[in-house]
């Protein structure tokens, strides 16, 4: 019994902020430089009263509404999310009633950001190839609008709302469709991307003061900061071997890879990347100008607009190479099936 | 990498005009220095260098000459 993906959807909230808002609340940064630099036109963004986990639902529920699968066929549901409904009870038992999942169904959620839809393939795939279960439900949904005080341009033009639903499922065959999987972890690099409050750690803080950085970001030590700079090294540190261990333990040269889907954290960071491996434009997934880097989604995103343009196609050999807050970081190989 | 072609590279990297930084300028003030700057700097540092910069001390440059101290013997 082998795993593979069988289809993908997506959900984006309805509110767009773009970048002509942006050059207007940050005069210094022009609506043209905010796109060269970062190759995002537009993000989404949740309203007050929407969470995580609705746009999860609304992922979700467009997957079930295609008719590739029953509710009543789920047998479990991982949500990957920064943004619980709360502490407890878990995000995905409240999605699991939502949806109308059967109650024999699993479900939890795992805390990852960029990294976590390799995390939760690899986490599928153990599940439906020890016999747990035939049909897992991955859901990857965020908001880290939330997390961001508006006066903070450096995330502000990057990060978009948005929310993925995938279905593993098992088939009978002897041929991987998804793996093998390389994973990483330095916790070292955990202040460079963090909201620090609200946690166990320290509690959110009341009144907290605004402090401007070098560059003039306003934040909160209630927001997310990134340092950006030491995000990109930390990148250009570890993606290049990340690529020759996956295609080592994959037993693939560089040639036989169809499609490279990264997570799509920024353009210019991802251009930087794509020369430095080698690795062509065509053969590149760049996917997420009109929603930015929407964090866990970005890759599935991705691998839906890129079966749909037909830049991806049944029979082809996909990489997927994620890395991010943490630091945490998972590489792992498709052959993609179609959707 | 000659020091003229170093800051060729930099203007690039924060899209100035060519010529338009002659070497001892402040970073915050006179170049435009920010967030995507120091994006903008690692990747050409990467790429036309071989060098990946530390950004601790890429935080302590304060002009573009204490950025040409960073790579010792590599800007002639």
């Amino acid at each position: 019994m082998k795993a593979f993906i069988k289809t993908i959807e997506y959900y984006l909230p309805e509110t767009i902020l773009d970048n002509q808002q942006l050059a207007v609340e940050f005069s210094d940064w022009s609506a043209e430089k905010i796109k060269a630099k970062t190759g995002i036109d537009q993000r989404h963004i949740v309203k007050k009263d929407e969470c995580a986990s609705d746009l999860g639902v609304a992922a979700a529920r467009k997957l079930l509404e295609s008719g590739v699968v029953a509710a009543k066929e789920v047998d479990y549901l991982i949500l990957c999310t920064q943004s619980p409904d709360y502490f407890l009870p878990t995000t995905a038992c409240l999605i699991q009633n939502r949806l109308g999942l059967p109650k024999s169904c699993g479900a939890l959620d795992i805390n990852l950001g960029c990294s976590g839809f390799v995390y939760g393939l690899g986490l599928a795939k153990g599940l439906i190839e020890t016999g747990q279960a035939r049909n897992v439900l991955l859901i990857t949904a965020e908001t880290y609008s939330k997390h961001i005080h508006p006066g903070d341009k450096s995330v502000r033009t990057l990060f978009g709302d948005g929310a993925a639903a995938t279905l593993i499922s098992a088939y009978e065959s002897t041929e991987d469709a998804i793996g093998p999987f390389v994973y990483g972890t330095d916790g070292s690099g955990a202040l460079n991307l963090i909201v620090p409050t609200g946690g166990m750690r320290k509690a959110r803080v009341i009144d907290a003061p605004i402090r401007n950085d070098e560059s003039n970001n306003q934040r909160t030590e209630n927001d997310l900061f990134m340092n950006g700079a030491e995000i990109f090294n930390f990148t250009l540190r570890i993606i290049p071997p990340l690529v020759k261990q996956l295609l080592e333990v994959s037993g693939l040269s560089h040639e036989q890879i169809d499609v490279w889907v990264f997570h799509q954290a920024n353009q210019y960071m991802l251009e930087h990347i794509r020369k430095k491996l080698g690795i062509s434009e065509k053969q590149f997934v760049l996917s997420f100008a009109d929603c930015g880097n929407t964090v866990s989604s970005t890759i599935p995103i991705a691998l839906k607009n890129a079966a749909l343009q037909g830049q991806m196609k049944p029979g082809h050999k996909v990489a997927l190479v994620s890395f991010g807050v943490g630091y945490s970081w998972a590489g792992t190989m498709i052959q993609w099936r179609g959707i | 990498m000659t020091k003229k072609e170093f800051l060729h590279a930099l203007e690039e990297a924060m899209a100035a005009n060519k010529d338009s930084i002659r070497g001892d300028e402040s970073l915050q003030d006179q170049v435009g220095w920010d967030s995507m700057a120091t994006v903008s700097f690692i990747a050409m540092a990467d790429e036309k260098l071989g060098t990946l910069v530390e950004p601790a001390k890429l935080a302590a440059c304060k002009t573009v000459s204490d950025l040409i101290a960073l790579f010792p013997g590599k800007i002639s």
